[in-house]
């Protein structure tokens, strides 16, 4: 229906629209414009359309976050007012700057970057490998262990926090980062992610390489890890926001004040009785800004195309 | 591709009988997963089996557990709350996993193409997962207000005479949750969408297109088959986070009012931690683990029957 | 992706995971105890935002020139959890402080803290208000040096607009009467005449208190009163309902700070907070304290608290150092050291007391003296190693009657219902 509509609507616009100077006879020029003219109107308005969406969407999407903007330039006793009050009565932009002094702010983004990193880079690494085994080596018992890796996921971290959290202090590791690196890097979540991912990458790929002399892992390194980019960003992408975002953990292993995360440093603004929102609102915002720099790298491995002009070679 | 090359190739499944080819992949698949399952087994499989066997102790975490059999379980399904809480669960699953599946695939496709300043429409669905928990609670508490939320006016709008109570009432403060957590999460599921959208060549829509297929076969003959590996992944790991939803509710509305929105991970929280009662709460994490797991070993086996 | 790339991310990760052991960018590493002194840890939530700790800390520190207090600083939201991790492990912090009783009772009752009956004798027991909190059985396992209790905050300003006096021996009726009157629309802002924050307590532990009844007897019928007092006061539209404060995490410091609310039902440990807003200019409310409403118009003041104390751990590193800080800071030192800041400590007497009204700022009105000097107070929750199932089922049927999903009768029924079943396994 709309397709017809936009068909007939683009037709006439190509009629109306002034003769264009030059050689080709008419039949020529209606069958050139009957194959592009129609379709690129068609793309275009549906590209009004899509934007048109879009934005509506985003300022759906975009409302608690102004909230919070908003937040971060009041007074603490201005933040959780009935009713709400978007727009400040008036903007204490100095909460940007205290913020820096009230708490080792800083200090606290160079932990969190440093476990975020770590720990993306370790569940990147070792969960493209095993994801390999999973998916593109059969051998017995795989599924069932991949099953045990799935089904962890399933069980919630309060039921055996405390029994790891006994572990690892016998191992002498809690109170540092190596705690929570270990704990977060092995998951079992990029293991599945990568392994869905290779499971659409056809095997036909392996064998020629295969053919071509290639060792099992050299198909990991050259075929499969080059033409799986979209998932291994998309697994470095959520790995970051998540570690970065992590409260419970870092709280139940990082005692000293000098390994705490943001995610840390934000909650020390909830007092016993009461909360300073307006101080904790500006630390979120600060500490969405990373997020918002590594998503932006990230996206731009989001392009159709890249997993095909692999496999074309 | 000649028979003699496929049979000299050293990983397909279909050698038959050749066992040295089977301990070398055995071999060759470990290595791989090695490194992972190492720091796995060391630092979540023990601790989860270490858990499984409390269910069966009682153990305050201070003294050594004592041994206790079903006593454990005993209570658990003699107890009211659990049976709320785990309706409730179920319930938030039903309606938090097929929705944010569905709005996650269609942001995905929208956002999988070449536009002007896509990366930013990107981020911005992103964004709700970013946003500060206190922050999307209160907004969405406003929004849902019972008498001067903007929902409520939208909804006596176009002519309901009796809203919802929205997270003020038993009854509707669970769809309240529901609905902010499919718009918090979907943007986290587009990004997993649109990874695997990335995957379908491209000449599998030339080809159809070609055919003559529609928009809507292609989607439906095209992008579904081919995005069946990462379906399985979301669905799974949709599942998994419903059932172990935790931080939202107990921003939101702490499980209430009442119990109408208490969960099962909230239960294992309170019991264990909260209440020292370890075995108890173990034994409802491994009723909350067989759940999913049973959920999870189904789709597994159906999405293995379509690879076939 | 090339070699390269995932040679440099190996690299990345490994030369990472060598520097992990000393990195930590936030401060500098812990100083091992220096020439000689006694490093003496303790167990505190918020440090920062606590400043009781410091003055504490501090005082002992120069009193004991051979002792280095170390704050092991958790966060307020979750303390208890991750201290009871932390001792699941075999933690050796010496000193734990008790955020409140119930899990004072845990802990006490697992054995997992040290009998200290001779420094609560040496403080004396009589001085120490709240100490009966931490009787089991005869013996002590912590010792109270703070103890908040509950009051009425008003606000002068709006009172004299109204034309209303102080409120002084108020009845709950009386409050009522008072709180709608002082209600009204001014700009377009609502002023309401009080503010009930959403705790249980607010309706629950004044009920039990004014009634000398037991929270976890599983008979809540001396409830009634108190709820309805609540309910009618909300349905009135003299004080936020309980849904809107609920759901949009309203700040009771928000409500009075602003002059939203006339009066306010609150701890004392409020009054530190509001008058360091006023010290840095974030509010201009002209504050006053009155004595928390009453049951009856006898003229006797009673209200309810919780004691904040020190217990040493079983696996103490330090155990003796660590008796001797907490009889300071019980004692007469201790409590005149965070009486200087506005926080009421356990130890009472004459002198403590009248350092307490030293403070600048805080209102020196008679009515704002009587109320910090009740007749009675009782424990906001009993201790037992039922509190914290049973607290769990009074929040949540707390909940519906609040919001009006259940008439006060029959929520109360449940109450007991569930906490004789569930609990106290009748």
């Amino acid at each position: 229906m709309t397709n017809m509509a936009e068909d007939l609507k683009a037709t006439h616009v190509r009629d109306a629209a002034p003769l264009p100077n030059g050689a080709p006879t008419a039949e020529d020029r209606r069958r050139t414009d009957r194959k592009r003219s129609p379709r690129e109107q068609k793309k275009r308005t549906a590209n009004i359309v899509i934007y048109g969406v879009l934005v509506v969407l985003v300022v759906a999407l975009m409302v608690p976050f102004i909230w919070m903007l908003s937040s971060s330039l009041k007074e603490n006793n201005q933040v959780l007012t009935v009713p709400i009050q978007w727009i400040p009565q008036e903007f204490v932009w100095s909460n940007y700057t205290d913020i820096w002094t009230r708490i080792p702010m800083m200090g606290y983004l160079q932990n969190s970057l440093y476990l975020a990193v770590i720990i993306t880079c370790l569940q990147v690494l070792t969960g493209s490998l095993a994801a390999y085994g999973f998916s593109k080596v059969r051998f017995p018992g795989r599924d069932v262990l991949f099953l045990a890796y799935v089904g962890t996921i399933a069980v919630p971290w309060q039921a055996y926090m405390v029994p790891q959290y006994i572990m690892m202090q016998n191992l002498g590791l809690t109170n540092s980062f190596n705690a929570l690196i270990l704990l977060q890097a092995f998951g079992a979540f990029g293991v599945f992610l990568m392994r869905q991912y290779y499971m659409t990458i056809p095997d036909e790929l392996c064998e020629a390489a295969r053919i071509d002399g290639l060792s099992e892992y050299g198909i990991w390194a050259r075929v499969i890890l080059p033409l799986s980019k979209p998932a291994l960003a998309s697994l470095a992408l959520l790995t970051f926001v998540n570690t970065w975002n992590d409260y419970m953990g870092p709280f139940i292993y990082l005692t000293s004040n000098r390994l705490w995360t943001v995610q840390l440093g934000l909650r020390s603004f909830v007092g016993q009785f009461d909360a300073e929102y307006a101080m904790i609102m500006t630390g979120s915002v600060i500490s969405v800004i990373p997020i918002l720099i590594i998503f932006l790298i990230g996206q731009r491995y989001f392009i159709q195309g890249i997993a095909t002009s692999g496999m074309k070679g | 591709m000649t028979t003699e090359t496929i049979t000299q190739a050293p990983a397909p499944v279909h050698s038959r009988g050749n066992r040295k080819q089977a301990r070398r992949n055995t071999l060759i698949g470990w290595t791989f997963i090695l490194p992972n399952f190492l720091g796995f087994l060391a630092f979540t499989l023990i601790p989860v089996v270490a858990a499984f066997a409390l269910s069966f102790m009682e153990w305050t975490s201070f003294s050594a557990p004592k041994w206790v059999g079903l006593a454990n379980f005993e209570r658990m399904f003699a107890s009211d709350s659990f049976w709320i809480a785990l309706r409730n669960t179920v319930v938030y699953a039903l309606g938090h996993v097929p929705l944010t599946m569905a709005l996650a695939l269609i942001l995905a496709m929208l956002l999988n193409r070449k536009l002007k300043g896509i990366g930013f429409f990107r981020v911005a669905i992103f964004f709700p997962y970013i946003t500060s928990l206190v922050a999307v609670a209160v907004v969405w508490n406003m929004l849902f207000s019972p008498d001067s939320g903007p929902i409520n006016q939208f909804l006596g709008a176009i002519g309901i005479a009796n809203p919802p109570g929205w997270t003020s009432s038993s009854d509707w403060a669970m769809p309240a949750v529901i609905i902010t957590s499919v718009w918090r999460d979907m943007g986290y599921y587009m990004v997993l969408y649109l990874a695997g959208l990335q995957a379908i060549p491209t000449e599998l829509y030339e080809a159809a297109e070609v055919d003559g297929a529609s928009a809507w076969q292609r989607f439906w003959n095209v992008t579904i088959p081919s995005l069946r590996p990462t379906t399985f992944f979301v669905v799974v790991m949709l599942t998994v986070s419903s059932f172990k939803v935790f931080d939202l509710i107990v921003v939101m509305t702490n499980g209430g009012p009442g119990r109408s929105t208490t969960v099962l991970s909230q239960l294992i929280y309170q019991e264990g931690i909260g209440e020292g009662k370890f075995g108890y709460s173990s034994a409802i994490s491994l009723v909350l683990f067989i759940i999913v797991l049973t959920v999870t070993v189904l789709q597994f086996k159906i999405q293995q029957r379509r690879e076939r | 992706m090339k070699r390269t790339t995932l040679a440099a991310i190996a690299l990345a990760v490994t030369a990472g995971l060598g520097l992990t052991g000393c990195a930590g960018a936030a401060g500098p590493a812990e100083q091992p105890a220096a020439n000689g002194k006694t490093k003496l840890t303790v167990s505190v939530w918020n440090y920062e935002g606590t400043p009781e700790f410091k003055a504490l800390f501090d005082g002992y520190e120069a009193a004991n020139p051979t002792v280095d207090i170390e704050p092991v600083d958790i966060l307020a939201d979750d303390y208890p959890q991750k201290v009871t991790t932390m001792l699941a492990g075999g933690d050796t912090t010496d000193v734990l402080t008790m955020k409140n009783v119930i899990d004072y009772s845990r802990y006490a009752n697992n054995g997992q803290l040290q009998e200290i009956n001779s420094v609560v004798d040496k403080v004396g027991k009589d001085n120490l208000a709240g100490l009966d909190a931490f009787d089991m059985d005869g013996k002590y396992f912590a010792a109270p040096y703070r103890q908040d209790f509950w009051l009425l905050y008003y606000n002068k300003d709006l009172f004299k607009a109204a034309g209303i006096e102080e409120p002084k021996d108020l009845t709950w009726e009386k409050y009522s009467e008072l709180a709608k009157k002082l209600t009204k629309e001014a700009d377009g802002k609502k002023v309401y005449g009080t503010y009930h924050h959403i705790w249980r307590s607010v309706v629950q532990a004044i009920a039990a208190a004014q009634n000398g009844a037991d929270q976890n007897s599983g008979d809540y019928g001396f409830f009634e009163d108190q709820y309805n007092t609540a309910l009618d006061l909300q349905k009135s539209g003299a004080t936020l309902d309980f849904g809107t404060a609920k759901s949009q995490k309203t700040s009771y410091r928000t409500m009075f700070e602003t002059g939203q609310a006339a009066m306010m039902p609150m701890g004392t440990w409020y009054t530190a907070g509001i008058l360091q807003a006023k010290k840095d200019g974030k509010t201009t409310v002209n504050w006053g304290l009155a004595p928390l409403p009453q049951k009856n118009d006898d003229g006797k003041v009673t209200t309810f608290g919780s004691p904040t104390a020190f217990a040493v751990n079983k696996n103490a590193t330090h155990s003796d150092e660590a008796k001797k800080f907490i009889e300071w800071a019980a004692g007469e030192e201790g409590a005149k050291a965070i009486s200087k800041i506005g926080v009421v400590p356990a130890l009472q007497n004459e002198s403590v007391t009248a350092e307490y009204f030293k403070l600048d700022g805080l209102p020196t009105d008679e009515l704002s003296k009587k109320a910090f000097t009740p007749d009675t107070t009782a424990l906001e929750m009993p201790v037992s190693d039922k509190s914290a199932a049973t607290d769990k089922i009074l929040n949540q049927e707390h909940d519906l009657i609040m919001v009006g999903e259940r008439s006060v009768t029959d929520g109360i029924a449940e109450m007991g219902k569930r906490v004789t079943g569930e609990v106290l396994g009748k």
